[in-house]
C-alpha cells in the first residue's frame, strides 16, 4: 500500500535548498547543527533557520575527510569533515553558522578542523560529561544560555520569552506526532516500514520545522485512516529486529539493507539518528535553562558516560524496547573507531543475554569490502532467530523474561 | 666554552650492540661509589629517609635480581635507566620507580587509599587528601611487576598479556591504557577509587572508567569532567571546582578525615615550587650550549615526576638534578649518549614520546614534549578558594586548550627548546590526538617554519615491534 504523504516529504526535502537559498537573499540566517543535544527550539527562536548536518554511507567523502583528520576516526566524523572539504552539500553550503555540541568530542574535534580550515563560522555548545549531577546540570542551563547569547550577537537576535514558547510548543507536537508514526511501522500488518519512518525522521534535518510538523500530522491522519487511531504493537510471523549503537545517519544503508535482503524485519532503533531524540523531551518553560534541564532528561547519548549500571536510562530504554516491540534479537552497529559505542558492545551484549535476547556486533565502517562478511554473519543471526522462533513458538523467550 | 667529559660506559646502542648480540645488562659500576655515598638522602612525605648507601646497595643488588628487565640495555627498551651514571639523581629517580611497589603495600597496610587517575593532569587534591594518585602508565607497571625475576621479553609478554586481555573483554580500539583498566579489572593491582580528570587529550578514560561499572569488585567511581566552555568560562571553574571538591569527599570517606582547604593550599604551594623549579631547570637546559642531560633525563626534568607516588621525594631528586645540570653547563658537560651537535627534536602529542636512546644513535636528541610540559608551565593561584584556582589552572593547561592555541603555544615551546623538527606522536586507539594530528602539526609548521612527521606508535610500553616506528624515526633525523 502506498500512502500518498510519503511523496510530499521526498518533493519538500527537494525544494529546501531553493528555499534555504531565497531566505538567506532574505535576510534570514541558517544554522547547521551537529552532534547530539544542539537544542534547536532554541535556533528556531532566535528567527533562524535551523537545519541538521551530517550525513553517511558515501566513501568517496571519507577519504576526502581523511586527508583532514585521521583515518583512526570514525567514518562519521571523516564523511563530515569531507562534507566541509567539498562544500557542496546544500545544507553545508548554505549554513551560515555551524553549532556543534561537544556530546561526542570527535565530532568537537570536527569543530575546530572546519573552523581552521574552512573558515567556517562556529559555535560550540559543551555539555557535561557528568550530566546527572547537580554541577553537571547547572553548568548545561549555563552553556545553552551562553549559546543563545552568542547565536544571538552573531545574528543581531535576541532570545524573546513568546517565541521560544512558541518553538517549544512547535517541537513538542513534532515529538509527540513522530514518535505516534514510529509505532505504525511495528505492527503485525504495517501499512508504513520501518526505513519509511527513518526517512520521515531524516527529512526533519533540512525541513522547516512548520512545514514538517504539518506533513508529519498528515501522515499521522493518513495512517490513522489506514491502520486506525492505535497502532497495536504484537508478534509477527518476521524475524523482529532491533538496531542499536552508533549512528546511522541519512545515506548509510549498508547494514540495513543487508538485514532486509536476508528477512529480517527491523522494528525498532535505539540509534541517536533515529527514535531516542523525540523521547523524552519536556520543556518544562520558555527559558534556555528549562530547555538545557529537558535536553539532559532525554535518553542519553552514548558519549556520556554513566557510571551506575543500574540507573543508566540508555540501558532502560533499550530493554523496554526489546519488550515492548518484540524483538527477536538485537544487532549492534558500531562504527570502526566509535568509542562511545563500541566499549559497550560486550557489556550490552551481557545485559541482553541476561533476558535471553542475543545480540549481533556488526563492527564496520562505509566502505563496500566488508558487504560480503556482513551479510554472512546477518544471514546467520537471522537463521539462528528464525530457529528460535520455531523450536519455542509464541513461547520464545523474550518479552516474558524482560526485566 | 669547552667540552669535558665525563667517564661514561661506552654507549650500547644499535651501531655498538650489532643486531644480534645482546647486551649485558646495565650495571652501576663501583668506580662511581664512593662519590654517589655522599650525595643526599631521600626524605619522603611521612619523613622518612633513605641513605644513599640503602639506595646503592637496591640498586646494585637487590633491583637486579628482582627487576631484571629494568636493567636491560636493549635501545628497544624505551623505559630503560638512564645510563648517564655520572648524574647521580637519575640513579634515585630509578630507585623511587623500583621500589613503587613496596612503598605502595606498605602504604596500603596503614591505609592509604590508591587511585587510578589520568596521566598528563596535576594531583594536589588526590595527595591533599591523603591518597597516591597512579596514571594509567604507572599502574601498568606496578601490574607487570607483581611478578619478579623477569627478563625484558617476559616482562613484555605479561604486559601484553594483561593488555590483550582488556583489548578481548573491552574492545580492541582501545588505548594502551587499557591494560591499567585490565589489571585492575582482574585484580592483579587493586585501587581504593577509579577518579580521574577527564581532559581534551584522552578519548578512551572516560569510557574505560565506565566498563567499571559492571566489574564483579565494585570500585568507587568518579568523574572530574573538562568542560570546554568556550562561551561560559566562569561556569566551566564552577563546574570543575564542584567536580573536584566532590573527588576530595570521595578520598575522605576512604580516609575517614576530613580534608581542609589549608591542607590543599599547601599542596598546591608544594605543586607550584615542584613546578617552578622544573621550569627554572628546562629553560636552562634549553638555552644551553652543550646540552648536559640526553632526552631520557632530559624529559625527567620536564614532567611531574609522579612515578615516585610521593611529592616530597620527587621534589628532593628534582632539586639534586637541578643541582647536577648547573655544575654541568658550568663545566660544559654533555649528557650521556649525546653527539657533538646533535639535532633537536620536539615531540608533541600524547602519551608517547620517542625512544630516546635510538633517536641519539642518530645523532639527535629529543629536546622537549608538551604533553606534562604543559601542566608544569601553570601555576596555581595559591590565595582564595583552593579549588576554584585549581579548576582555573586546569582549564589553563596549554595542552587542553582549543587546537589552535595549543599550536600557538607548542609552537613557542618549540622555538624556546631551539628545534630543528617536530614529531606529533599519538598512540593507537587514542581518537582525540588522532584527530587534530595534522591540524596541529600545520598550525605549528605554519608558526616556525620547520618540518614535521607525524607518527601512529601501536608498541606504547612495549619493547618488540617498534622496527616501524624506530625506522621512520630514523629518515625523519636523516632528513634533517
Amino acid at each position: 500500500m502506498s500512502l500518498s504523504t510519503l511523496p510530499k516529504f521526498k518533493a519538500a526535502v527537494a525544494a529546501r535548498p531553493a528555499e534555504l537559498e531565497q531566505a538567506r537573499k532574505n535576510g534570514r540566517k541558517v544554522v547547521g547543527w551537529l552532534n547530539y543535544n544542539t537544542p534547536e527550539e532554541i535556533i528556531h527562536a532566535l528567527g533562524l533557520i535551523p537545519v541538521q548536518l551530517g550525513i553517511g554511507g558515501d566513501d568517496k567523502l571519507v577519504d576526502l575527510g581523511g586527508s583532514f583528520i585521521s583515518t583512526k576516526n570514525c567514518v562519521y566524523v571523516r564523511e563530515t569533515v569531507g562534507l566541509f572539504a567539498e562544500n557542496k552539500n546544500p545544507l553545508v553550503a548554505l549554513s551560515d553558522i555551524i553549532a556543534v555540541d561537544a556530546t561526542c568530542l570527535q565530532i568537537y574535534r570536527v569543530a575546530e578542523l572546519i573552523e581552521y580550515y574552512f573558515k567556517r563560522d562556529v559555535v560550540i555548545l559543551d555539555v557535561p560529561k557528568n550530566p546527572t549531577t547537580s554541577e553537571g546540570r547547572t553548568y548545561f542551563q549555563k552553556e545553552v544560555a551562553a549559546f543563545a547569547r552568542v547565536l544571538g550577537e552573531k545574528t543581531g537576535t535576541k532570545l524573546g520569552t513568546a517565541a521560544l514558547q512558541k518553538s517549544i510548543d512547535l517541537y513538542r507536537e513534532i515529538r509527540a506526532t513522530v514518535q505516534e508514526i514510529y509505532r505504525y511501522q511495528a505492527v503485525a500488518t504495517p501499512v508504513i516500514t520501518w526505513r519509511e519512518v527513518r526517512d520521515v525522521i531524516h527529512a526533519r534535518y533540512s525541513l522547516d520545522p512548520v512545514l514538517y510538523l504539518q506533513l508529519v500530522k498528515e501522515l499521522r491522519d493518513e495512517l490513522h485512516v489506514l491502520a486506525g487511531a492505535t497502532p497495536y504493537l504484537e508478534d509477527s510471523p518476521e524475524v523482529r529486529i532491533m538496531i542499536s549503537g552508533s549512528i546511522l545517519p541519512p545515506g548509510d544503508n549498508k547494514l540495513i539493507q543487508l538485514i532486509e535482503s536476508n528477512g529480517g524485519r527491523i522494528v525498532v532503533d535505539d540509534t541517536w539518528s533515529g527514535l531516542v531524540p523525540f523521547l523524552y523531551v519536556d520543556v518544562k518553560a520558555p527559558t534556555p535553562e528549562a530547555v538545557a534541564e529537558a535536553y539532559l532528561e532525554r535518553v542519553p547519548h552514548g558519549a556520556l558516560p554513566h557510571l551506575d549500571l543500574k540507573s543508566d536510562r540508555r540501558l532502560k530504554l533499550q530493554h523496554e524496547l526489546v519488550k515492548e516491540y518484540h524483538v527477536d534479537g538485537v544487532i549492534y552497529h558500531t562504527l570502526r573507531y566509535c568509542d562511545p559505542y563500541t566499549f559497550k558492545a560486550n557489556e550490552t551484549k551481557e545485559l541482553l543475554k541476561q533476558i535471553k535476547i542475543p545480540l549481533l556486533e556488526i563492527h564496520t565502517e562505509y566502505a563496500g569490502s566488508d558487504i560480503e562478511a556482513i551479510r554472512t554473519r546477518a544471514e546467520a543471526f537471522i537463521e539462528l532467530l528464525r530457529n528460535r522462533r520455531k523450536k519455542f513458538g509464541q513461547q520464545k523467550p523474550k518479552a516474558a523474561a524482560v526485566a | 666554552m669547552s667540552t669535558a667529559t665525563f667517564p661514561h660506559p661506552p654507549a650500547l646502542g644499535r651501531a655498538a650492540t650489532g643486531i644480534n648480540r645482546k647486551p649485558p645488562p646495565f650495571q652501576y659500576p663501583e668506580e662511581i661509589k664512593a662519590d654517589f655515598l655522599k650525595t643526599r638522602d631521600i626524605v619522603f612525605q611521612d619523613g622518612r629517609r633513605v641513605t644513599a648507601a640503602e639506595v646503592w646497595d637496591f640498586m646494585t643488588i637487590e633491583a637486579p635480581k628482582r627487576f631484571p628487565n629494568a636493567f636491560s640495555q636493549s635501545t628497544n627498551f624505551g623505559g630503560r635507566l638512564s645510563q648517564d651514571v655520572r648524574l647521580f639523581s637519575s640513579l634515585k629517580r630509578g630507585y623511587l620507580s623500583l621500589t613503587l611497589k613496596d612503598r605502595l603495600a606498605e602504604s596500603r597496610k596503614k591505609g592509604v587509599p590508591i587511585v587510578l587517575v589520568q596521566g598528563g593532569q596535576s594531583y594536589e587534591p588526590y595527595f591533599a587528601a591523603g591518597a597516591i594518585p597512579l596514571r594509567p602508565g604507572v599502574i601498568i607497571g606496578w601490574a607487570r611487576g607483581q611478578q619478579e625475576g623477569l627478563n625484558l621479553r617476559q616482562n613484555d609478554v605479561r604486559g601484553n598479556d594483561i593488555l590483550e586481555h582488556g583489548r578481548r573483554t573491552i574492545t580492541i580500539e582501545a588505548c594502551n591504557q587499557i591494560a591499567a583498566h585490565a589489571a585492575v579489572a582482574e585484580g592483579i593491582v587493586d585501587v581504593d577509587l577509579i577518579a580521574p580528570y577527564l581532559c581534551l587529550r584522552c578519548s578512551d578514560m572516560a569510557y574505560l572508567v565506565e566498563t567499571h561499572r559492571n566489574k564483579q569488585k565494585e570500585h568507587p567511581l568518579h568523574l572530574v569532567d573538562h568542560p570546554i566552555s568556550r562561551n561560559n568560562p566562569e561556569g566551566g571553574v564552577d563546574y570543575v571546582a564542584e567536580g573536584l571538591h566532590k573527588l576530595v569527599e570521595q578520598i575522605d570517606k576512604l580516609t575517614g578525615r576530613k580534608t581542609t582547604d589549608e591542607q590543599l593550599r599547601a599542596a598546591i604551594r608544594q605543586r607550584n615550587r615542584s613546578h617552578q623549579l622544573s621550569r627554572k631547570l628546562v629553560h636552562l637546559l634549553w638555552q644551553a650550549d652543550v646540552l648536559p642531560l640526553n632526552g631520557s633525563d632530559l624529559r625527567a626534568a620536564s614532567v611531574q615526576f609522579d612515578s615516585a607516588g610521593d611529592t616530597t621525594a620527587s621534589f628532593g631528586v628534582l632539586e639534586e638534578l637541578y643541582d647536577e645540570v648547573t655544575e654541568r653547563i658550568k663545566n660544559g658537560v654533555r649528557g650521556q649518549g649525546l653527539s657533538e651537535r646533535p639535532k633537536r627534536l620536539f615531540v608533541s602529542g600524547s602519551c608517547v614520546g620517542a625512544n630516546s636512546a635510538q633517536v641519539e644513535d642518530q645523532g639527535a636528541v629529543v629536546v622537549g614534549h608538551d604533553d606534562g610540559w604543559s601542566q608544569i608551565c601553570v601555576d596555581v593561584q595559591e590565595e582564595g578558594d583552593p579549588y576554584k584556582n585549581l579548576a582555573r589552572s586546569i582549564l589553563s593547561f596549554p595542552y587542553e586548550l582549543s587546537t589552535e592555541a595549543r599550536a600557538k603555544w607548542t609552537a613557542e615551546q618549540v622555538r624556546q627548546s631551539r628545534a630543528d623538527g617536530i614529531l606529533f606522536m599519538y598512540n593507537w586507539g587514542c581518537n582525540y590526538q588522532t584527530g587534530v594530528a595534522r591540524m596541529l602539526a600545520d598550525a605549528v609548521k605554519k608558526e616556525t617554519g620547520l618540518p614535521t612527521l607525524t607518527l601512529e606508535v601501536g608498541e606504547l610500553a612495549r619493547s618488540e615491534g617498534v622496527e616501524q616506528t624506530a625506522n621512520r624515526v630514523e629518515s625523519f633525523i636523516e632528513m634533517l
